[in-house]
C-alpha cells in the first residue's frame, strides 16, 4: 500500500518545467442591468480579458470556466455560457468552485502542455434569483437548513467566535469597514450602483457584509511570457460540518497558501500585496489572522494596511463564485502597474479565494512581476 | 502527451434506481475504497480528489460533493459538464498529473437523480427559458427530434432503433454492476410506450443512481501492477441551441463535430489512423440507441454511406468491434457518472477483469463522454501497452 509519496509534487507548480503567465483580465461589475442578458455580461467581460491581452480568440485554444448551475439559474447552464465564454469548437471545462480555483486549473493546463492560451472566467448574478436561499441548498437539510444556515450565518458564527476571545473591537471594526469603503470608491471596476440591503446576521453589522453585485472576471493566461506570471498555486479542504471546522484557524486557507508559497520558494515575508477573499468585513479581517499576517485578535486593524485588500475586497462588489478570480486580477492590475518597479513597489502578490459551503475548500495563487 | 498515465485502479457500487438504503457519502466511500483499493494506494497517497456532479437539481442539494466526495486535507475539485461530467473529471485528473502537481488522482462520480421527483422537469430546465422550456424540451424529445433526423436523412427505421436496444439490453445481462438488468426483445421496444416518437419506453435510458472512481497515476506508481494506459484524449464544446448546428460549414448537427474532434484528437495521440482496425471495444456514452448511431459516423467508424448497413452489423455482432460490452448507458445511465463508467468498463475489459462480460483480446478500446444537447464531447483511447 503505497502512502505519502512525494507529498512534494503537487505543490510544485512547476513540476512539469512549463509556466503560466499572465496576459490579460477584466473585471466587470453591474447591478440588475436590463439591457443585457447573462450571456451578454459573460461575453462583454470576456472580451475585455481578450481586449487588454491584445489576444485574438483564434489564439485560444482552451476554456476554464467556474460557475454554478444553481446560481446561474438554469440546470447545466454552462450549455448557454460557455459560448459566451469563447467556448465554441474549444475544449472547455466547468468547474463548480471559485474562480480561483478555476485559475489553478488554468494555469495547469498550460504548465502540462495542453494549452498555450486559456481563458479563464467565472461570474455570479447576484441581481437575478436568491443568493442566501442557493447557499441554503448547499447545508445538510436536516440538521443545519432547519436553522437558516448559510454562508453569511457561517460568516457570523466566525466573527461571534472571535469575538469570544478577542471582545466587539468596535472601533476597529468601524475603522476597517470605513476604510474598505474609501478603497472601494477609488477602485475602478467597483460597484457604483446601490444594490439594496444586505443579509447580515449578528453579530455582523451593518456595512460588514458583502455588496452583492453581478460579477464577470476574465483573465488570458498562456505558455508565452507575460508581464506577470503564475509562481506558486495552493489548495486546501476543511470539514463538511461546520460544527467539526475550527472556524478561526480556517485549516484549509492556511494549507492552501502554505502550499502556494512552497510552490513559488517564498515566505509571506516576501509578498508585498494581499488580496484575500472574503464574504464579509470579518471573514476578510479573520483571515489574515490565520495566514499569521498579524497577531490574533489584530485582523481588523491589519486590514487596513496599504498592501491588504488595495481593492476594497467584498465592499467593492460580491458574488460567488467569482470572487478568487477578482481577487487575482486585482493583484494582476497593481503588479503590472508596477512593471517597472521603484523602490517600495510590490513585486509579488498573494490572491486567495474560497469555495462554497461556508469556504470549505480554499485556493491560494502567488504572483510574480516579470 | 506527456510522461504516461494510468488508469490503475477502478471502483463502483451497483447501478439501481434508488439507493433508498444509503446515503451520498456511503455510496461515494464504497466506490472510492474499491477502487484505491485495486490500486493498491491509501487515501493519504492521493495527490488531489476530483469530484463529479453533474446538475444540483437531480439530488435535490446544492454541493452534494462537498458533503460526500471532498475530504479534509486533500486538495480537491468539482467538474461539472452535465453527462461529459464523468470523463472531463478523469480528463482534469490526467492535467492535474502532467502538470507535475501530483502523481496519483482519486477522481469520483456520483449520481442521486433517484431523488429527482421528475428528473425530465429538471432537465426542461436546461433549455432556454423564452423559447424552449414552455414547449415542454426535455432530453428526451431532444432525442426525439434527432432520431427523426437520422431516419429521413439516412433510411433508418423504428425497427433499428429497437433492435439496437435489443442487443444492449441482452448483452447488459452479464454486468454485474447493474442490480435489475432490464432484458427484453425488439418486438418487446416496439410494444412499449411512446414518450416521443420515434423514442419507445424501452429504447430510454433508465433512471439510475450510484458513484463510480477511478484512480489515475503517473507511470512511476505503476510498478508491476496492471493497469490501463491512456494514450489518447480529446475534449471539445459546442454551441448551444440544435437549430444553430445545421447550416454551417464545420457540420450539421448530426455530424456531431465536437465528438468528431475529440475523436481525432485522441486517435492521433494515439496514432490511429484506421479505428475501426484499432479498436477493439468501444463504448459510447449514448442512453438512446439512436444516439449511439448518430456517434458511429463521427468516430469515424463508418461512412454516411455505410451507416445503415453499419449500424446493422453492429446489431448482429459483425462489425469488426465490440460496441457496449456493458450493455452501455441504455442500460444504466447515472448522469454524472456515466461517462466514467464508459472509461472503468474499458479499463476492466483491457485489465482482463469485466467478470463475466470480458471479452478475449481486447488490448486497445475507445469511450466517449457526451454532456449537453450534445455540446460537450470527450473521447478517451485506453491500452494495455504502455505508450
Amino acid at each position: 500500500m503505497l502512502r505519502n509519496r512525494d507529498r512534494e509534487g503537487e505543490r510544485s507548480v512547476a513540476g512539469s518545467g512549463r509556466q503560466a503567465h499572465i496576459h490579460g483580465a477584466a473585471i466587470t461589475t453591474s447591478w440588475r442591468d436590463a439591457s443585457r442578458s447573462l450571456t451578454d455580461l459573460i461575453f462583454d467581460g470576456v472580451s475585455a480579458a481578450l481586449a487588454d491581452a491584445g489576444t485574438p480568440i483564434a489564439a485560444v485554444d482552451s476554456v476554464v470556466l467556474a460557475a454554478h448551475d444553481l446560481i446561474d439559474g438554469r440546470s447545466l447552464s454552462s450549455m448557454v455560457t460557455a459560448p459566451a465564454a469563447g467556448a465554441y469548437l474549444r475544449d472547455e471545462i466547468r468547474l463548480s468552485e471559485d474562480g480561483l480555483a478555476a485559475a489553478s486549473f488554468g494555469a495547469a493546463r498550460i504548465e502540462a502542455g495542453e494549452s498555450a492560451v486559456t481563458i479563464v472566467a467565472a461570474w455570479g448574478r447576484a441581481s437575478e434569483g436568491d443568493p442566501a436561499a442557493v447557499s441554503r441548498a448547499g447545508f445538510d437539510p436536516f440538521l443545519q437548513q432547519p436553522f437558516g444556515l448559510s454562508d453569511t450565518e457561517v460568516s457570523a458564527f466566525r466573527l461571534s467566535r472571535w469575538m469570544a476571545r478577542h471582545g466587539d473591537a468596535a472601533e476597529a471594526r468601524a475603522e476597517a469597514a470605513r476604510s474598505r469603503r474609501a478603497r472601494a470608491a477609488a477602485n475602478p471596476a467597483a460597484l457604483r450602483a446601490d444594490s439594496g440591503a444586505r443579509h447580515e446576521s449578528f453579530p455582523l453589522r451593518p456595512g460588514e457584509g458583502p455588496r452583492r453585485a453581478d460579477v464577470v472576471a476574465a483573465m488570458v493566461i498562456g505558455a508565452a511570457p507575460g508581464a506577470v506570471r503564475i509562481a506558486g498555486v495552493g489548495h486546501g479542504t476543511d470539514a463538511t460540518a461546520v460544527g467539526d471546522r475550527d472556524l478561526l484557524a480556517m485549516p484549509a486557507l492556511r494549507t492552501a497558501t502554505g502550499a502556494a508559497l512552497a510552490a513559488a520558494g517564498l515566505t509571506l515575508g516576501d509578498i508585498g500585496l494581499y488580496e484575500i477573499d472574503g464574504m464579509t468585513l470579518a471573514d476578510e479581517a479573520l483571515a489574515l489572522e490565520s495566514l499569521g499576517l498579524c497577531p490574533p485578535g489584530g485582523g481588523f486593524r491589519a486590514l487596513t494596511a496599504d498592501h491588504v485588500n488595495p481593492s476594497g475586497g467584498s465592499e467593492a462588489g460580491w458574488c460567488y463564485p467569482a470572487m478568487g478570480l477578482v481577487r487575482l486580477i486585482d493583484c494582476y492590475t497593481r503588479l503590472r502597474a508596477a512593471a517597472a518597479p521603484t523602490a517600495g513597489t510590490p513585486r509579488r502578490a498573494l490572491a486567495t479565494g474560497l469555495g462554497a459551503g461556508g469556504a470549505q475548500t480554499a485556493t491560494a495563487m502567488i504572483l510574480e512581476a516579470a | 502527451m506527456t510522461d504516461p498515465v494510468a488508469i490503475l485502479g477502478v471502483g463502483q457500487t451497483r447501478y439501481r434506481r434508488r439507493h433508498s438504503d444509503k446515503n451520498t457519502a456511503e455510496l461515494v466511500r464504497e466506490a472510492a475504497a474499491a477502487a484505491l483499493a485495486d490500486a493498491g494506494i491509501g487515501l493519504d497517497g492521493i495527490d488531489l480528489i476530483v469530484g463529479g456532479v453533474a446538475p444540483d437539481a437531480l439530488a435535490g442539494l446544492a454541493n452534494i460533493d462537498l458533503m460526500s466526495i471532498a475530504r479534509p486535507g486533500i486538495p480537491y475539485m468539482r467538474i461539472n459538464t452535465g453527462g461529459a461530467t464523468g470523463s472531463s473529471a478523469l480528463l482534469a485528473g490526467m492535467t492535474w498529473i502532467a502538470a507535475g502537481r501530483g502523481k496519483a488522482v482519486l477522481v469520483v462520480a456520483v449520481e442521486r437523480m433517484g431523488h429527482a421527483t421528475t428528473a425530465q422537469n429538471i432537465f426542461n430546465s436546461i433549455f432556454d427559458p423564452i423559447y424552449e422550456k414552455d414547449i415542454s424540451m426535455s432530453t428526451i424529445s431532444m432525442v426525439a427530434l434527432r432520431a427523426t433526423l437520422m431516419m429521413q436523412k439516412y433510411g433508418f427505421t423504428s425497427d433499428h432503433w429497437a433492435q439496437l436496444a435489443a442487443r444492449n439490453a441482452a448483452v447488459s445481462a452479464l454486468n454485474d454492476t447493474i442490480e435489475r438488468p432490464r432484458v427484453f426483445t425488439a418486438d418487446q421496444v416496439r410494444g412499449s410506450a411512446i414518450l416521443a416518437w420515434p423514442i419507445h419506453a424501452l429504447e430510454a435510458c433508465p433512471t439510475t443512481e450510484g458513484a463510480c472512481a477511478v484512480v489515475l497515476t503517473h507511470a512511476a506508481l505503476v510498478g508491476d501492477r496492471t493497469p490501463a494506459w491512456i494514450h489518447g484524449t480529446g475534449a471539445f464544446s459546442d454551441t448551444y441551441a440544435m437549430g444553430d448546428r445545421f447550416h454551417r460549414p464545420e457540420g450539421a448537427l448530426d455530424n456531431l463535430i465536437t465528438l468528431e474532434r475529440a475523436a481525432r484528437k485522441a486517435y492521433g495521440q494515439a496514432g490511429i489512423t484506421d479505428p475501426l482496425a484499432a479498436l477493439d471495444m468501444v463504448e459510447i456514452q449514448a442512453p438512446f440507441a439512436s444516439s449511439e448511431v448518430m456517434a458511429y459516423m463521427a468516430l469515424g467508424l463508418c461512412t454516411p454511406e455505410d451507416n445503415v448497413a453499419f449500424t446493422e452489423r453492429a446489431i448482429a455482432g459483425t462489425a469488426g468491434v465490440a460496441f457496449q460490452p456493458s450493455g452501455g448507458p441504455q442500460a444504466c445511465n447515472p448522469v454524472s457518472a456515466t461517462a466514467l463508467i464508459r472509461i472503468t468498463e474499458a479499463a476492466l475489459q483491457i485489465r482482463g477483469r469485466a467478470g463475466a462480460r470480458q471479452i478475449d483480446g481486447i488490448r486497445r478500446t475507445l469511450s466517449t463522454g457526451q454532456g449537453g444537447a450534445t455540446q460537450f464531447s470527450t473521447a478517451v483511447i485506453l491500452g494495455a501497452e504502455k505508450p
